[in-house]
C-alpha cells in the first residue's frame, strides 16, 4: 500500500514538473512568434502569472471574443471527456473479442476476415467514416436524425451521443493495434507452462491467461492512446458539430486566439497524465511481478 | 518424408539461424506483399506527377464536364469543376511525399540519437532526455500542430517537421530498450576488447547491424502517420490549400456533394487514403513479426 502511494506521489510530482515544462515551452514559442500580440512579452513575471492562473483554474478572458474562458471551456471539456471515454469503450468492445478469437485460431480459418476488418476500420480516415455513417444511418434509413433542435437537446441527449462516439471508437487507429497485441500476447501466454498446467488441472484456458495475456497489454496500450484520441476528437467534433474542446481548439486556431489554445493544451496534458497515473495504478494491481 | 523434415526444423528454438524467408508466416507474406504494392504505386504516382506524363492537367477546369461518373475517358470521374479526379489523385502524392520523408528523417535520426545516448549514459543524459521526450509526448499531437499553425505560417513542411518531432519519443524508447539489451551481449564486450572506438561500436554494431529493423519499421509506420496527418489537416482546411490537389481536401470538397448522391467525388480519394495507409500499416506489422520486434504505432 505504501509503495503504491509512493508511486502515485512520484507520478504526481513528475506531472507537475511536466506541466511547468510544457507551459514554459509554449510561453517561449509565444514570445518567438512574429508580430505583436496582446499579452506578449513580460519575461519571467508574466510566465509566473500564467502558471498561477493555470493552477488556480482562473483562465481569464479570450483575446478575440472577450468572453470568460472558464464559461466556455468547462462544458466543452466535459463533452470531450464523454466522447473520449465512450470511444475507448467502443474500441475495446470491438477489438478485444477479435483479438481473443484470432489468438485461438491464428491467421488461418475464420479469423482472417475479422483481422482484415480491423485493419480496414483503423486505416479509414475518420472524417470520411463520419460522412459514410451519417449517409447510411441518418440519410438513407432515418434511424437516427442528423440534427437535434436546441429545444429538445435535453430529451435526446443520449441519442445524440451515439453516432460521434461510435465513429470515433471505430475510426481511431487503436483497433488493429489492440487486435495485433492481444492476439500475439495471448498466443504467447497460452503456450506457457503455467497455463498448460492449469489446463491439465481442468481449468479454462482463457480464464487462466486473462491476466497476463489480456489485462496487462490492454492497460499498457489504452492509456498511451489518449493523446491520439484527443487528436481524433478534433476532427470528429468538426464533422458532427459536437461542442467539445477540439472544435474550440480548431476555432481558436482560425481566430489566432492563443490564450485559449494554451489552456486547452494544459487541460489535455492533464488528461494525458491522468491516464498515465491510472495506468501505473492498474499495472500495479494487475502485475505483481513488477512491484 | 519431406513433411517430417520440416517439422523437425521448425522445432529448433535457435531463432538466429532461421533465415527470414522461413520465419515468415502466410499472414506476413500477404501483409508485406500488399505493403510493397502500395509502396510501389506511391513511388510510381510521385514519379508520374513530377514528370507530368500520362496524366491530364489536374488544374484544368472544364465546366462542360462537371460531375461525370467514372468512365473510360475519366477513370475516376470528374469533380465539381470538371477536373479529372485520377490526375488529381496522382498529383496529390506530391502534397505528402517529400514532407513525409522529411518527417521520417527527423524522427528516426533524432530518435536514434536520443535513444543511443540515453541507453549508453543511463545516469545523466537519460534523465534529461526522458524529461524532454515526456514533454513532447504529453501534449496531444494534433493540439501541438494547431498551436504551431497559430504561431508560425501553416506550411506543410513546417507541420511535417513538427510531426517528426512528436514521433521522436517512441523511436527513442525502442532504441534505448534495444541498446540496454545489447550492452549485455558478449560481442560488444569483445569489440571493446578489440580496441574499436565507441563511435564504431555505437553506429556500426548497435545502430546499423542490430537495430536497423526497428528503424525501417518505424519509417514505414511514420509514413502512414504522415499521410494521415496531412489528409486530416487538409480536410480541416489548414493544410494544403484548395487549388493544389491533396487527398484530404479532395475528400472535403467532395463531401459537399456526398449527400446529393454524387458519392465518388469524396469516396475515391477516401478509398485511396484507406488502401495506402492500410498497406503501410500492414507492411510495418509484417516486418514487425518477421524481425520479432514489438513496435507499437
Amino acid at each position: 500500500m505504501i509503495t503504491a502511494l509512493k508511486l502515485v506521489l512520484k507520478e504526481v510530482v513528475y506531472t507537475l514538473m511536466l506541466i511547468v515544462g510544457v507551459t514554459a515551452l509554449l510561453f517561449l514559442f509565444f514570445n518567438l512568434m512574429p508580430g505583436d500580440f496582446p499579452g506578449k512579452g513580460g519575461g519571467l513575471p508574466a510566465y509566473l502569472n500564467l502558471l498561477k492562473r493555470l493552477f488556480t483554474f482562473q483562465f481569464g478572458v479570450s483575446v478575440v471574443s472577450g468572453v470568460d474562458i472558464n464559461s466556455i471551456l468547462f462544458p466543452a471539456f466535459r463533452n470531450t471527456l464523454v466522447l473520449t471515454l465512450g470511444a475507448i469503450c467502443i474500441s475495446l468492445i470491438i477489438a478485444v473479442p477479435i483479438g481473443i478469437f484470432s489468438a485461438y485460431r491464428s491467421f488461418k480459418g475464420y479469423s482472417w476476415p475479422l483481422t482484415i476488418f480491423s485493419y480496414i476500420v483503423s486505416s479509414i480516415p475518420v472524417f470520411y467514416l463520419g460522412y459514410l455513417i451519417l449517409f447510411f444511418v441518418s440519410r438513407q434509413t432515418g434511424f437516427l436524425p442528423i440534427f437535434y433542435p436546441e429545444s429538445s437537446a435535453g430529451k435526446h441527449r443520449l441519442l445524440s451521443y451515439v453516432l460521434p462516439i461510435l465513429v470515433l471508437g471505430v475510426g481511431n487507429d487503436a483497433i488493429s493495434e489492440i487486435v495485433r497485441l492481444i492476439s500475439s500476447e495471448l498466443g504467447r501466454v497460452m503456450s506457457t507452462d503455467y497455463v498448460i498446467a492449469s489446463k491439465a488441472r481442468g481449468e479454462s484456458l482463457l480464464a487462466s491467461s486473462v491476466n497476463e495475456g489480456i489485462a496487462i497489454p490492454l492497460v499498457s496500450i489504452i492509456f498511451s492512446k489518449v493523446p491520439f484520441l484527443i487528436g481524433g476528437a478534433v476532427i470528429i467534433e468538426f464533422v458532427f458539430n459536437w461542442p467539445g474542446m477540439g472544435r474550440l481548439a480548431f476555432q481558436s486556431t482560425l481566430d489566432r486566439d492563443l490564450p485559449i489554445l494554451i489552456v486547452i493544451a494544459f487541460l489535455s496534458v492533464l488528461m494525458v497524465r491522468a491516464g498515465m497515473i491510472l495506468k501505473e495504478i492498474l499495472l500495479y494491481i494487475f502485475n505483481p511481478g513488477e512491484r | 518424408m519431406k513433411r517430417f523434415y520440416f517439422e523437425e526444423e521448425s522445432i529448433q528454438p535457435e531463432e538466429f539461424h532461421v533465415p527470414i524467408y522461413k520465419r515468415a508466416s502466410a499472414q506476413d507474406v500477404i501483409s508485406i506483399g500488399f505493403g510493397l504494392f502500395v509502396l510501389s504505386y506511391l513511388i510510381g504516382f510521385y514519379i508520374i506527377s513530377i514528370t507530368n506524363i500520362f496524366i491530364k492537367n489536374p488544374m484544368e477546369i472544364n465546366i462542360g464536364a462537371m460531375f461525370h461518373s467514372p468512365s473510360f475517358d475519366h477513370i475516376f470521374g470528374t469533380d465539381f469543376l470538371g477536373r479529372d479526379i485520377f490526375s488529381r489523385i496522382v498529383k496529390g502524392t506530391e502534397a505528402f511525399f517529400f514532407p513525409g520523408l522529411l518527417s521520417i528523417t527527423i524522427s528516426t535520426a533524432i530518435g536514434m540519437l536520443f535513444g543511443v545516448l540515453s541507453g549508453f549514459y543511463p545516469r545523466f543524459a537519460s534523465r534529461i532526455i526522458s524529461y524532454i521526450l515526456d514533454i513532447i509526448d504529453s501534449v496531444p499531437r494534433f493540439i501541438f500542430i494547431l498551436i504551431i499553425i497559430v504561431l508560425f505560417s501553416p506550411s506543410i513542411y513546417l507541420i511535417m517537421t513538427f510531426v517528426g518531432i512528436t514521433s521522436i519519443p517512441k523511436i527513442a524508447a525502442y532504441v534505448k530498450a534495444k541498446v540496454e539489451v545489447l550492452k549485455q551481449h558478449g560481442f560488444i564486450e569483445s569489440s571493446r576488447a578489440l580496441g574499436l572506438s565507441q563511435m564504431t561500436i555505437i553506429f556500426k554494431h548497435i545502430v546499423w547491424l542490430s537495430s536497423k529493423s526497428v528503424l525501417i519499421i518505424h519509417a514505414t509506420l511514420g509514413m502512414g502517420e504522415a499521410i494521415l496527418i496531412e489528409t486530416s489537416l487538409s480536410y480541416l482546411g489548414i493544410g494544403v490549400q484548395e487549388p493544389i490537389p491533396s487527398w484530404g481536401n479532395m475528400v472535403a470538397m467532395g463531401a459537399d456533394y456526398f449527400f446529393q448522391g454524387r458519392v465518388w467525388l469524396s469516396t475515391i480519394p477516401a478509398i485511396t487514403i484507406t488502401v495506402t495507409i492500410m498497406g503501410l500499416y500492414l507492411l510495418g506489422d509484417g516486418l514487425n513479426s518477421i524481425y520479432n520486434e514489438k513496435v507499437t504505432r
